[in-house]
């Protein structure tokens, strides 16, 4: 039997120690079914943000509400340059009245939802807009209003380019584009990639931790596994669940017809990210005296590392995004090496920890 | 015991658990606390040293081709979401850009036709106005996300330009001045905000529509004629000129605008009602729920600490001593909690300080935490281990995040957002009035529920539960049982359990809000009755599993039936609660009711609830006589016929 033999077979001995051990920990978890509370809590979140979009977008763009139409009273001096501006308006129709009184007439009757007052005075025009008080439709008319308001304000620029030293540019025109495209891909994406990295890295501190606390280590010492092996199983699982969660989302996210680009770099950017939470994990509730400060420490130290990434030109959030996005760059793709990078670092650091603690004093 | 003794018991257990939480922080750990915060530091630092501060999640997810002696290239290099690239038409087929901005003329490599699809996938949006550029984008939607940013950045390019022009007259040829007016809408949708200053409200807009147009004296300098202003005086309370006053919703808090870095200043300075047309903005209260937002930040971690040291009372039973002391359990309980909730309401007052909140911030966040406290309590009381307490952690923190913090989006919309004690300190940073009703319609459910949890998690504080591993539903069962002694008792538990189905419901709604409607209002109706047919049901299984009670018909009968009743009676209570604290929101409803509503069928539609209600918990409780199965299948019986009972009733009004 050779020498270089012998040091495989034990490598493979080591390897499938730790993949044992990772494969205790998955087992524990599946047990305990609080794998399935997270996978619920992130399908809330991904509801939730869902309602939200939706939401927000009914109140700010019409045009996702089919057939709607506001109606709008005009009235003063300016009449006929605030109804030129309303032609262009698919949402917004004026009529003109006569008198103020009978604009708010039929403001109070219901029949229109704006009032548009003008006057003119000193060279400009003055408008008095008038919304409907605390109800549904309120953000709708106002944001239409200022639409019809700002094409207003263009006419009166063009007419008096003249005495303007720099005449504004023109605007391109409206094709009614969903002012929250970028909400699926900058916020939601992100915090699906994300979310179950953190709790990957939460349960790994509470998996060391507790076995710290309630003395099972000890057990496992008598197996002929050292605390490096214990740990390295342990991270193995938490590490690899992190981002098969996100991708599923980001599977159940293309199901929904929000178009996914580069998962496979994706994949390797939640594994990146995996990977140093963990090894965060690992180092903390290696080193804190018990569970309950090392998990305050880990939650307010990974969001902290997290908040200062994002001064960094390719934040994960960012880098994120733009991957999925298809904006990707050259500098995204090298973030998503450098991420790689730095988590090597990371497990490099957490495992020579591992290595220097001394079990019995744990 | 005396009541003075309890309270030096609750002290003390408190004072222990300070200085326990103290020594666990020992040296090696802010050790690494410290080691942190440098490497954080230095992230931030090399980020600050390269020259970039506070970048946008949105940064450069827009590719545009344009050249850059290009009119717009400014454009697109001042905005965040928008990245300049060379222009190349090919590419904007290809997908490697999503918007072409380009001389509209033949040079080089673009050529444009104007105003049509060329054929090839690209959608032409036309020439800029009498320039000679052009615009066009990638036939996806997010070529057509690009040019509505794209068109909204050059907004913003113009207003900058214009900031700078010397003519003011003719770089700001308008002003608009915004002003709210209560309408009372045919659907009968109309709520003000507060329930209290809504009288003044109404009278001075009586008058408005009379014709005194155009005749008051005008005092501002920036006014013209403002007909309808002119009796607007007395509407607000910290007003002194007539100016701005009848715009009641949108007043800026001004210490807010000065906060909030580069990418926050668009968002936060929202709710303007004077200026140019650029500067008004809808009633969305972005800043003020930013800053509502930051009270939820501290719970996080409090309840992380919380559930850790009541989880830690459990394992290898250290709590064993504790418990044979001669000290009852709802004061260990309360000794233990007691720093949390003091570490919150010093959190609390902190925040509130900090973001210029008032008493009133204060008062309804403290529901939340317990809310918060309380729900980790019972997480902490019935999990395995700490790897199941983070979870319910995170569970709990997720679900009473979002449950306070989207209605309370909706603030300036709806008085029902005052379902969330966050609204709340919305209208308070808006400076809102707020009236008492409005404040216990917002905070009873939490307090009440807080209560409810409390003593169910106290109810397994005892060693039987304590310090054996079973399943979480038998501990929930347990609990539940902990609590039931007779048969009224059963009653009472029913009408407990209404603030917590008025959440699920609230929730199951919310998350069933996407599908279609057609697939939605069943679902809906068929989701409120299972949830409602549980809350009647649950207890009574708990008590018969546990043999409290024996497995009689009869028994089961009366069970039900006390059940129902208790469950009625609080769904009427809680209905007599809102109308007396939120008479607006009612006003709605009413309209709803048909018009002619004889005794006989009012006295119909206050009994049917009653019978429902007794007969399907009836029918819970008659399966719940046997194993768990039949309990299913009874329950699932009985939310068919209440299903069925709520689709009659809605198909009737509609």
């Amino acid at each position: 039997m050779s020498e270089q033999s012998a040091v495989e077979r034990l490598r493979a001995r080591l390897r499938s120690q730790r993949l044992t051990i990772a494969k205790r920990e998955l087992q524990v978890l599946s047990r305990e079914k609080t794998i399935v509370l997270a996978l619920v809590i992130q399908l809330f979140v991904a509801g939730f943000s869902g309602f939200l979009v939706v939401g927000l977008v009914s109140l700010y763009d019409p045009g996702s509400v089919e057939g709607y139409g506001i109606e709008a009273a005009v009235t003063g001096e300016a009449s006929d340059e605030m109804l030129a501006a309303m032609a262009d308006s698919d949402t917004l129709s004026g009529t003109e009245y006569n008198s103020t009184a009978a604009a708010f007439v039929a403001f109070d009757e219901g029949r229109t939802q704006a009032v548009f007052d003008t006057s003119r005075r000193d060279g400009t025009i003055e408008v008095i807009l008038t919304a409907p008080e605390g109800s549904i439709e309120t953000t709708l008319v106002v944001a239409e209003s200022q639409e019809v308001l700002r094409a207003l304000e263009r006419q009166q620029r063009t007419e008096r380019a003249a005495s303007l030293e720099v005449v504004p540019l023109d605007l391109p025109p409206d094709r009614g584009g969903n002012p929250y495209f970028d909400f699926t891909y900058t916020v939601l994406l992100p915090l699906l990639v994300f979310l179950p990295v953190f709790i990957s890295g939460s349960i790994a501190v509470d998996s060391i931790t507790e076995e710290v606390d309630r003395g099972t280590l000890e057990l496992l010492r008598v197996a002929p596994v050292s605390l490096t092996q214990i740990v390295d199983g342990k991270a193995l699982a938490m590490i690899a669940l992190a981002p098969l969660q996100a991708m599923t989302w980001l599977a159940l996210l293309s199901l929904n017809g929000v178009g996914i680009a580069n998962g496979a770099w994706l994949f390797a950017l939640a594994t990146a990210a995996s990977v140093v939470v963990v090894a965060v994990a690992v180092g903390i509730s290696l080193v804190a005296a018990d569970r309950r400060s090392a998990q305050l420490l880990f939650s307010v130290g990974v969001l902290l590392l997290f908040a200062a990434a994002s001064f960094l030109p390719g934040s994960p959030a960012n880098t994120a995004a733009l991957l999925a996005i298809d904006s990707a760059t050259r500098s995204t793709y090298a973030a998503v090496v450098g991420y790689l990078v730095v988590a090597a670092a990371a497990a490099g650091v957490a495992r020579w920890l591992a290595g220097r603690v001394d079990p019995n004093e744990l | 015991m005396s009541f003075r003794s309890r309270l030096r018991h609750i002290w003390r257990i408190a004072r222990w658990e300070v200085s326990l939480g103290s020594t666990s922080l020992d040296r090696r750990t802010l050790l690494a606390g410290v080691a942190l915060l440098l490497v954080a530091g230095g992230i931030v630092g090399a980020g600050l040293a390269l020259g970039v501060e506070g970048l946008s999640p949105t940064q450069d997810i827009y590719r545009v081709g344009i050249d850059d002696d290009s009119p717009y290239y400014d454009v697109v290099a001042d905005d965040a979401a928008l990245s300049p690239r060379e222009p190349d038409r090919e590419k904007l087929e290809t997908g490697e850009l999503d918007l072409l901005v380009a001389p509209a003329g033949n040079s080089g490599t673009v050529s444009l036709t104007l105003d049509g699809n060329d054929g090839e996938g690209v959608v032409e949006a036309g020439r800029l106005g009498q320039s000679t550029v052009s615009v066009a984008h990638a036939p996806t939607e997010k070529g057509t996300a690009a040019l509505t940013t794209f068109r909204a950045a050059v907004q913003g390019y113009n207003d900058r330009l214009m900031a700078l022009e010397p003519n003011e007259t003719a770089a700001y040829p308008v002003s608009v001045r915004l002003q709210y007016r209560p309408q009372s809408s045919p659907t009968g949708t109309r709520g003000g905000n507060s329930s209290d200053t809504d009288a003044g409200r109404d009278d001075d807009t009586e008058t408005e529509s009379g014709d005194g147009a155009n005749d008051d004296e005008n005092g501002g300098s920036n006014e013209g004629s403002d007909g309808d202003q002119s009796t607007d005086d007395g509407t607000s309370d910290e007003s002194t000129d007539d100016a701005n006053l009848d715009v009641d919703d949108e007043r800026d808090d001004p210490d807010v605008d000065d906060e909030g870095g580069s990418f926050l200043d668009g968002l936060l300075s929202g709710g303007n009602s004077q200026g140019s047309p650029a500067e008004i903005s809808p009633p969305f209260p972005f800043s003020s729920l930013v800053l509502a937002f930051v009270f939820l930040v501290p719970m996080n971690f409090i309840i992380q600490a919380y559930g850790g040291t009541i989880l830690n009372e459990r394992i290898n039973r250290r709590g064993e001593l504790l418990l044979v002391a001669p000290i009852r359990r709802l004061d260990i309980v309360a000794g233990k909690t007691l720093p949390y909730l003091l570490a919150a309401v010093v959190a609390i007052t902190g925040i509130s300080l900090g973001v210029g909140g008032g008493l009133l911030s204060v008062a309804a966040v403290l529901p939340i935490a317990l809310a918060f406290l309380a729900s980790t309590f019972v997480g902490a009381m019935f999990a395995r281990s700490f790897k199941e307490l983070t979870f319910v952690t995170v569970t709990v923190s997720v679900f009473l995040t979002t449950y306070v913090f989207v209605p309370a989006i909706f603030t300036n919309v709806t008085p029902i957002a005052l379902i969330s004690p966050l609204t709340l300190v919305v209208m308070e940073l808006q400076g809102e009035a707020v009236g008492l009703g409005g404040y216990v319609f917002a905070t009873a459910p939490f307090f009440l529920g807080s209560a409810i949890l409390f003593l169910l998690g106290v109810g397994v504080y005892r060693e039987e539960d304590m310090f054996t591993q079973k399943a979480v539903p038998l501990k929930f069962l347990d609990a539940i049982d902990a609590r039931l002694r007779g048969p009224k008792s059963v009653a009472i538990a029913s009408a407990l359990t209404i603030p917590f189905v008025f959440i699920g419901e609230l929730l199951a709604i919310a998350a069933l809000y996407v599908l279609p409607i057609e697939i939605t209002v069943p679902l809906i109706l068929v989701v409120i009755a299972a949830i409602e047919e549980v809350a009647k049901s649950i207890h009574i299984y708990a008590g018969i599993e546990s043999d409290r009670f024996d497995r009689s018909i009869k028994t089961a009968l009366l069970l039900g039936g006390l059940s129902g009743l208790g469950f009625f009676v609080g769904e009427k209570f809680t209905a007599i609660a809102q109308i007396v604290g939120l008479p607006e929101l009612v006003l709605g409803q009413a309209t709803l009711t048909p018009a002619g509503v004889t005794p006989a069928t009012t006295l119909a539609l206050f009994l049917g609830p009653l019978v429902l209600h007794t007969v399907t918990a009836a029918v819970s409780a008659l399966g719940a006589r046997k194993e768990f199965r039949w309990y299913l299948v009874a329950m699932l019986a009985a939310t068919l016929v209440h299903a069925a009972y709520n689709f009659a009733v809605v198909s009737a009004y509609v």
